[in-house]
């Protein structure tokens, strides 16, 4: 027999074996044939089954699942366990008219399972389309992860910790220890002094340019944040010198408490003990919180390389302000390239030296 | 193997958005530290919230607020990668600074769809240019703000929902506003200033919701509005009903308003409604409506006249709400027919709820309560509370001897 004769066949002798079948079962119900990526095979009522969408759409638009040889493949991320627990799932929300209370009380019982289970149904329930059950699990999994120290979110996920600590800091960091970038701190410094002088000369005027008419100065205020807040900023700053020595964290912690996305590496972190109590404070990036970085620099240097280095830093000053544009997008650029290496002195390394 | 442990960091990119997009930003950015694997996955957040819970700034010194807020939204800005669709800022200690300005210049080329900001201290903000550039713009929400467009601005196109409160424009502005966004469908004015005459065209519109100080309204080609509220704060004078005596302004109201579903009528506007020679009931009854709410004051006979032209033109009437404005007693006590004498009279065959609050039990109000138990073959439930403790014992005795056309109601009296 042609091998389509053979298919044709056979496909005769399944749908009379099931009529037969449908006779002879007493529930009126019909059953839907499910594959999961393993091999096995499940029976499934029709009605609970294409309540996920996915399956919905393979039976309408291929008419698969009649049969036990026509099962709808399930995808990779669906195992007979999981699938177990989606089904329970459907039938129970299937049912029309349920009161919204019987609903969230089921959900929220429904979800009690392990974390590992948790992202196994969330990843399944995203493949078969079904979105409320895609909401609630990943709602539950923020819920999870919501409060808890990254140690914490790392051991109840199995995260291995394969970061540096320098690539934990960057591109957030505050690189104190590239002379470059320090200068630039000092240079920002300066200029945001300068600007204030000037704006005390002109108060009078109440300026509204547009964001394009704005001179390069301009432009270096608003990246800083610096617009009359310099003298508060001062006092606060020397404040901090003080303390300084005594209680870095407590001070890192105070000051931008709100930007929590690593650690401040000083050159003087070394124990991992201590970057671990530092994980959730504050990071410094190099142009917001120039006044605390100027305050270490400063605190560090004796008064003759103090002179060495203004002198330094107004020739800097010259030079950008040269080439100010191709400059700022020199640096941006180079934060996105060396995520994965810290910068170094003096070398910069291109892409694909790397 | 930790690799087959880990189950959560392969899951598709829009799952993981969805799961970091209910934490707080700060939460969110610190997953980046968590493993090689995580240290970007927040930077495709296509929703970017910055309020007081996401990041609680608490410091009494207003400059230092204000430098870690902007720092810290410039940062988020600049680390972050992809498109924008939701962006909302609104920290209440956040005055209107320039800095809004850049960033809605950036969210301008990020595709953004919905743009909420609140300006919790100071003066009116103004909007900047690039505001106007968003054209994929869905839902705008703004709290104290102020609305000047280039002459270039052409509407957003896309715009379906618009939220303004505390906003001040002016009157040819909110009139292009309205009238160039072909889909808006809900549009809600909370105390604005700047315009006074509001002439709403919007095809589109479903949901009205404004409360503030007007002079007149009028709708245009909105057939498909289903839900209005609308208060009038401020008292409509006496010297105004001379002026428009000769068309209602009820009927003027509801020509447009075929399918009207949800009607609450607040402040003062039942008196502005009431402006105008009142027909006995609407020439199109209200077939649709089947939630009424009137602020009234029952003082006022022409307040009262028009709420029954409007209840007898709500054959299908489901909900009643009643919300007694007491205000002094009118100069003349004109006498009110509350049945009608030509008419057969109306019955709301299906009103199953009534709610009557702050009365004080004269006899105008008792004479309503009354014929809305006598109209209502199938209530099931009137809730009255009076505005005080005096008289509600009187009141309570009259209750009970009403007469209801309802086998099955329960007149609940609650107290003040």
């Amino acid at each position: 027999m042609h091998p389509n004769e053979v298919k044709i066949l056979n496909k005769c002798l399944c749908q009379m074996s099931e009529a037969v079948m449908a006779v002879v079962k007493p529930e009126m119900k019909s059953y839907i044939w499910l594959q999961t990526a393993d091999g096995s095979v499940q029976q499934v009522e029709e009605e609970v089954a294409v309540f996920c969408p996915m399956i919905c759409r393979e039976v309408i638009q291929t008419g698969m699942g009649s049969s036990k040889n026509y099962a709808i493949s399930l995808p990779q991320r669906v195992n007979p366990a999981i699938l177990g627990l989606v089904l329970d799932y459907c039938r129970f929300h299937h049912v029309p008219g349920r009161s919204n209370k019987e609903c969230k009380n089921f959900d929220e019982k429904f979800i009690r399972m392990d974390t590992k289970r948790l992202c196994e149904l969330t990843s399944a329930a995203d493949s078969l389309q079904l979105k409320p059950l895609v909401d609630i699990t990943s709602r539950a999994l923020a819920r999870i992860i919501e409060g808890k120290t990254p140690e914490e979110i790392r051991e109840t996920f199995h995260l291995p910790d394969d970061l540096t600590e320098e690539e934990k800091l960057e591109p957030l960091r505050n690189i104190t220890d590239d002379p470059r970038i320090r200068l630039l701190n000092r240079l920002y410094a300066r200029k945001r002094k300068e600007l204030k002088e000037r704006e005390k000369l002109k108060n009078v005027e109440t300026v509204e340019e547009q964001l394009d008419d704005r001179s390069v100065d301009d432009l270096l205020s608003f990246i800083n944040g610096g617009d009359g807040d310099t003298k508060v900023a001062r006092t606060n700053r020397s404040k901090k010198k003080n303390r300084r020595r005594k209680d870095q964290s407590k001070v890192l912690h105070d000051l931008s408490s709100a930007c929590h996305v690593g650690e401040v590496s000083n050159g003087l972190l070394a124990s991992s003990s201590t970057c671990s109590k530092l994980q959730d404070s504050a990071v410094t990036s190099f142009s917001p919180n120039v006044e605390f970085d100027d305050g270490d620099i400063d605190d560090d240097i004796d008064p003759a390389m103090k002179e060495e280095l203004d002198r330094e830093v107004e020739d800097f000053a010259r030079r950008l302000n040269s080439d100010w544009p191709e400059r700022m997008q020199e640096i941006l650029s180079l934060g996105q390239e060396r995520r994965l290496m810290p910068i170094c002195m003096g070398k910069y390394m291109s892409v694909d030296q790397r | 193997m930790e690799m087959d442990l880990d189950k959560i960091s392969n899951l598709p990119g829009h799952v993981i958005d969805q799961i970091l997009s209910q934490l707080s930003i700060k939460e969110a950015v610190k997953t980046s530290i968590l493993s090689s694997k995580w240290r970007f996955k927040w930077a495709t957040l296509p929703h970017l919230v910055f309020d007081n819970q996401c990041f609680p700034v608490s410091s009494q010194d207003q400059t230092i607020v204000k430098n870690k807020l902007v720092s810290i939204v410039d940062h988020v800005l600049l680390l972050h990668n992809g498109p924008i669709y939701k962006f909302k800022l609104s920290h209440r200690d956040l005055l209107g600074i320039t800095d809004i300005d850049r960033w809605i210049l950036h969210l301008s080329r990020c595709s953004i769809k919905e743009f909420v900001l609140e300006i919790w201290k100071g003066q009116r903000y103004k909007m900047p240019s690039s505001l106007f550039l968003c054209q994929n713009l869905v839902h705008l929400e703004l709290f104290n703000c102020f609305l000047k467009p280039p002459l270039t601005f052409k509407g957003f196109g896309s715009l379906k929902s618009l939220d303004l409160q505390h906003v001040t424009l002016a009157q040819d502005v909110f009139e292009r506003l309205i009238s160039s966004c072909p889909l808006l469908e809900r549009l809600t004015l909370m105390n604005f200033d700047g315009f006074a005459h509001l002439n709403i065209n919007a095809p589109n519109l479903q949901y009205f919701d404004i409360g503030g100080v007007f002079e007149d309204i009028s709708f245009e080609n909105t057939s498909h509005l289903a839900v209005v509220a609308i208060g009038l704060y401020v008292n409509v004078g006496d010297d105004q009903k001379q002026v428009y005596s000769n068309s209602s302004n009820l009927l003027k109201f509801f020509v447009h308003l075929p399918l009207i579903r949800r009607l609450e009528v607040q402040s003062y506007f039942l008196k502005y409604l009431a402006v105008g020679t009142l027909p006995g009931r609407l020439p199109i009854p209200c077939v649709n409506l089947n939630f009424l709410s009137l602020r009234i004051n029952f003082n006022d006979a022409e307040e009262v006249l028009t709420a029954l032209c409007l209840l007898r033109s709500s054959p299908n009437l489901q909900e009643l709400e009643i919300l007694a404005r007491p205000e002094e007693l009118a100069a003349v006590a004109k006498f009110i027919n509350f049945q009608e004498d030509d008419h057969s009279s109306f019955t709301f065959n299906q009103l199953q709820l009534v709610k009557i609050f702050g009365i004080s039990g004269t006899q105008r109000e008792l004479n309503f309560i009354n014929l809305v138990l006598l109209t209502s073959p199938v209530l099931e439930r009137m809730t009255v509370k009076p505005a005080s403790i005096d008289g509600s014992w009187e009141l309570v005795k009259e209750l009970l001897r009403f007469r209801r056309a309802s086998t099955i109601a329960e007149v609940i009296y609650l107290d003040p």
